[in-house]
């Protein structure tokens, strides 16, 4: 309290510099006549008197210091000194300032861009949602790339009632659904969710409420629906009556009990649902009965830890659960791995995160390298500054400044820059973490990818900049601070200078900022090869002239029965067109995540227990591999005479039948999906229909006629013989003179849709790609600085060996030189570290090595040549120098 | 030859508060004086640190100042000591009896005490 009390007198005198120095003098002077007056009394004489009061004082501008000190703040109003300094000098060298800002900026930036993606995606993977720690993705089986939902409704429920480890367990299934009986039917991502969803999220509705638990009551449910934000916006004008009133999804009518909170998008990290409907809707919404059912795996579940419960522990407990529950059921449970896994949300595998979990901590690793560039590049121009300033630190150490006033000079100067620094980078960011959704093409996926600034990017933002103050400022500052005083002051202006081969520090920063710069190219070049190189791969079909357009019959009103004449005339018509070489169908497009799979019994393959036999499997239409250009290995391909009464055919593809009938004949065999069997009549080529980069996968074919489902969406792929696009609008003309009402959707080429395959590869090439390039530009600026300097310093030097006779050539040549030295030197150290960083990012190349002797020696030459060019610059002026005036340089 | 101790950091605040206490309102010189008398003249006080110490015991509530006359009818600061200034002395000097009490034991301990 009397602390505080004494605190606030202080601050308010140093704010209106208030000083009681009057005050002191006065006291000083009534102090002295006193102690005099009884000097006399002792019987001194008066001069005595006097001097033996004054040594009895002691120094009087001691004590008016020690006031002054006391009266105000002296830290704060040193600090605010050193400031205002230091803005004198950044205001004295707009050029420097303006370089060195720029430079840090540019590496704060690249860390903030990417902090900004993390902060969007890894760290707030709900938006909306409290505590997401504590929230746990629940698997069945190994992590794979490509998860399927693991659980039943019955399963969910059995762990839900027996588990203690989680305070519960949420489950949802998300698909497109279609707001219907509205101005503008529009298809609207939805999810199916268990009574709990939103009270176990912590999400609440910012109108109506969430569900009640007799709404998401096995066999019973009730026709609720909480409707996300935007929909509420754009659907009802914001109306805020909405509660109670019925709305129309996939047609059926629906009580709106809630409205989701504006920033709410649902569970899965980066995809957005906008509708929430109890699970036992199911019939209603898509038509099945898969609550009623043990042995369908469709729902995707999240539990909430209870608090001290550790994952280990969960996962020990779920397993014995499940464990359980598949002994009880062995017919249900016998084809899945029934072993648990559990993952945080920022990798979650469901969802955006299971793929950016990998890329965005590497893109920061990258990021970090450049900040650490940028920080030797502006080190480097304030140790030359420091030299420079050699004089006025001495001049200040003489004078009796203390060398942590000195350090703190220096460290506030480098404060300022960092600080300015920051501050640009945010504008940049503001900019730039945006980037991220630039790389998502048009897709099927709803998926939702807004980074911006943030609270935490604002932190993290200042925090990096403080960092990248303190170690830009602490080598002049350390160096400054030791200057022996007596000899810089005693030396000449003109050698106070360090010449090159003394200033290991300054040549031990150049080497730093190319080996990190090579760090940088190497990792660009690797991503950049191991794109083209997935580019270049043989996807097993050929997107080029396929033009794609989808449409959902289902909430149109078709059954299997129209839906399917309907899908036949669709294929006619289209053939038909000019420019259309061949049409089909499919249930998915390639590489754009829209596989689906099934669980399938194989003939005569034995699998191993709990052996996954979830496989992919596509839905085709006639034509399928003429059409994509998919090589057909044996037997033939789907034709218009394989209709719903024809005899049930498969078409496998290669790696299917390797995997499952190895060295047998496939051509002949059956397959059991759904209760039906499927004779396999063709052998398809392997096609790469996940990820270009992921070596195939077993795929079997089914023709739409037998296994036709009105619930998916009906993707029409057309060869045509120009460009794809100018078939599209006689594309929608002609189906819409089949059913005006059909809405069209995701009308685009094929490759344009096929670079959601490539999105991780794209985003890591193009980063890595211009903070390499960046790296290089910063390190040759950094180059050219220091070769500059140093020569500038050594003109006399240079003067008096041209007196001597030698040549212009030798001069350039022994300039070159160390500029060459100090680059070979950055090459070594340079590849040594790329070696090391470029193990990490292993996982995510793809036909390149890590150690990829192309790329190092392509990206070496490049650096060097670059490095060369900056040290000629200043070398060719310097040889061309007369040597008479460099005789009288200063 | 007899040394003159210099005053122990932090006691000195509580010399003048006490000194304040006991004389009533007193210049500068009139306290630096006052300790050195009542210390036997076995302290010395560094008249110098008296001023800044004063500004900050001002600064924290336990003493306030206004300009009076002195002795001799010359302008002069007087320091007394607040109300806070009273309870802050009051509970230093319990502080200081406590610590001298455990010092002197420890000074007049023997081993058979301690069996």
């Amino acid at each position: 309290m009397r602390a505080l009390r004494r605190f606030m007198i202080r601050l308010g005198n140093f704010a209106t510099g208030h000083s009681p120095d009057q005050r002191l003098r006065e006291e000083i002077a009534e102090h002295l006549a006193l102690q005099t007056e009884a000097n006399l009394r002792a019987g001194m004489s008066l001069a005595e008197a006097r001097r033996q009061a004054a040594i009895k004082l002691g120094g009087v501008e001691a004590i008016r210091r020690r006031q002054h000190d006391e009266a105000g703040l002296p830290w704060l109003e040193n600090l605010l000194s050193d400031l205002k300094y230091a803005l004198r000098l950044t205001r004295k060298n707009p050029g420097f300032t303006a370089v060195a800002v720029l430079t840090l900026a540019l590496g704060i930036a690249a860390n903030t861009t990417v902090l900004s993606w993390v902060s969007a995606t890894l760290w707030n993977p709900i938006p909306g949602a409290a505590h997401t720690s504590d929230l746990l993705t629940i698997m069945r089986g190994n992590r794979t790339d490509n998860p399927t939902p693991p659980f039943s409704f019955p399963d969910l429920l059995d762990l839900s009632r027996r588990t203690r480890t989680f305070s519960g367990l949420l489950g949802y299934h998300h698909d497109y659904m279609s707001l219907t009986g509205v101005a503008r039917p529009e298809r609207i991502y939805g999810a199916l969710t268990t009574a709990n969803y939103f009270d176990l999220l912590g999400v609440h509705p910012v109108l109506g409420r969430a569900f009640l638990p007799r709404e998401g009551a096995p066999h019973a449910g009730a026709a609720v629906v909480v409707i996300g934000y935007g929909v509420w916006q754009h659907h009802f004008g914001g109306d805020p009556s909405i509660i109670g009133k019925a709305i129309q999804i996939n047609r059926h009518p629906y009580t709106v009990v809630g409205v989701a909170p504006r920033d709410f998008t649902g569970s899965a990290p980066g995809l957005r649902e906008e509708l929430w409907i109890p699970l036992p809707m199911d019939r209603d919404v898509w038509g099945f009965n898969r609550p009623d059912y043990r042995g369908i795996f469709w729902l995707n579940v999240l539990g909430r830890l209870r608090p001290g419960v550790t994952s280990a522990q969960a996962q020990a407990e779920l397993n014995l659960l499940m464990q359980g529950i598949a002994e009880r059921f062995p017919e249900d449970h016998r084809n899945s791995p029934n072993a648990i896994s559990l993952d945080p949300l920022w990798r979650s595998p469901f969802g955006i995160n299971g793929y950016l979990y990998k890329t965005l901590p590497m893109l920061l690793a990258l990021a970090a390298v450049l900040l650490l560039l940028a920080c030797a590049n502006v080190a480097s121009l304030l140790l030359v500054r420091s030299v420079e300033r050699r004089r006025e630190m001495a001049i200040r150490l003489g004078m009796g400044a203390s060398r942590p006033a000195i350090i703190r000079q220096f460290v506030i100067e480098s404060l300022l820059l960092g600080l300015l620094g920051g501050t640009a980078a945010l504008v940049i960011t503001e900019w730039t973490s945006r980037g991220i959704a630039a790389f998502v093409p048009p897709s099927s996926l709803p998926l939702t990818l807004g980074a911006h600034v943030d609270q935490r990017v604002l932190f993290a933002t200042i925090a990096v900049s403080i960092l990248a103050a303190i170690i830009i400022g602490i080598l002049p500052a350390l160096r400054s601070s030791r200057l022996p005083v007596q000899s810089v002051l005693k030396e000449e202006a003109a050698s106070v200078s360090l010449t090159w081969h003394k200033s290991r520090l300054l040549s031990g920063l150049v080497v730093a900022q190319i080996a990190l710069s090579l760090v940088l190219l190497v990792c660009a070049g690797l991503f950049t090869r191991s794109l083209r190189k997935a580019r270049q791969a043989d996807p097993g079909f050929e997107a080029d002239h396929v033009l794609l357009a989808s449409y959902e019959l289902s909430p149109a009103g078709y059954t299997r029965a129209t839906g399917a004449a309907f899908d036949r005339q669709v294929l006619d018509r289209l053939a038909a067109l000019p420019g259309v070489e061949s049409a089909t169908l499919a249930d998915f497009s390639p590489l754009s995540f829209s596989l689906h799979t099934d669980y399938l019994q194989v003939q005569g393959y034995v699998p191993q227990p709990h052996e996954s036999m979830e496989i992919s499997r596509a839905i085709v239409g006639p034509n399928y591999f003429r059409t994509l250009r998919t090589a057909l290995m044996a037997g033939r391909e789907f034709t218009a005479a394989d209709t719903a009464e024809s005899q049930p055919v498969a078409v496998v593809n290669q790696a299917f039948a390797d995997r499952y009938w190895p060295g047998a004949n496939p051509l002949g065999q059956q397959v059991t999906d759904g209760g039906e069997r499927f004779t396999v009549v063709g052998v398809a080529g392997n096609a790469r229909y996940r990820f270009l980069t992921l070596p195939p996968e077993p795929v079997i074919y089914l023709p739409d006629a037998q296994s036709y489902s009105p619930t998916h969406d009906t993707i029409i792929h057309l060869r045509t013989t120009g460009d794809p696009r100018t078939v599209a609008a006689s594309l929608e003309i002609a189906i819409h003179q089949l059913n005006p009402d059909l809405p069209l959707f995701n009308v685009n080429p094929l490759p344009v849709t096929m670079q959601l395959g490539t999105l991780f590869g794209r985003a890591a090439a193009t980063f890595a790609g211009s903070f390499g390039l960046l790296a290089m530009l910063l390190a040759a600026v950094g180059l050219y600085g220091v070769v500059a300097y140093s020569t500038r310093q050594r003109t006399r030097e240079i003067g008096i060996r041209m007196a001597l006779g030698a040549r212009k050539g030798a001069v350039y040549r022994l300039l070159l030189g160390q500029g060459f030295r100090l680059t070979l030197a950055g090459l070594v150290v340079g590849a040594v570290l790329a070696g090391a960083f470029t193990r990490l990012l292993k996982a995510q190349l793809y036909g390149v090595s890590d150690t990829d002797m192309l790329t190092f020696v392509s990206v070496g030459l490049l650096l060097a040549a670059v490095a060369l060019l900056a040290c000629h610059i200043p070398a060719r002026r310097a040889a061309r120098v007369d040597p008479m005036v460099a005789l009288r340089h200063q | 030859m007899k040394q003159k101790t210099d005053v122990l950091s932090g006691t000195l605040a509580l010399m003048v508060l006490k000194t304040l206490e006991v004389m009533g309102p007193q210049h500068g010189w009139g306290i630096a004086r006052r300790i050195e008398q009542i210390s036997g003249d076995l302290l010395a006080v560094n008249q110098g640190t008296l001023y800044p110490l004063l500004l900050k015991l001002e600064h924290e509530g336990s003493i306030a100042s206004e300009w009076g006359a002195s002795d001799n009818n010359r302008r002069a600061r007087f320091y007394r000591l607040t109300a806070a200034g009273r309870k802050q002395l009051q509970a230093e000097t319990r502080y200081w009896e406590l610590s001298a009490a455990i010092i002197a034991r420890f000074f007049t301990v023997k081993a058979e005490d301690l069996t």
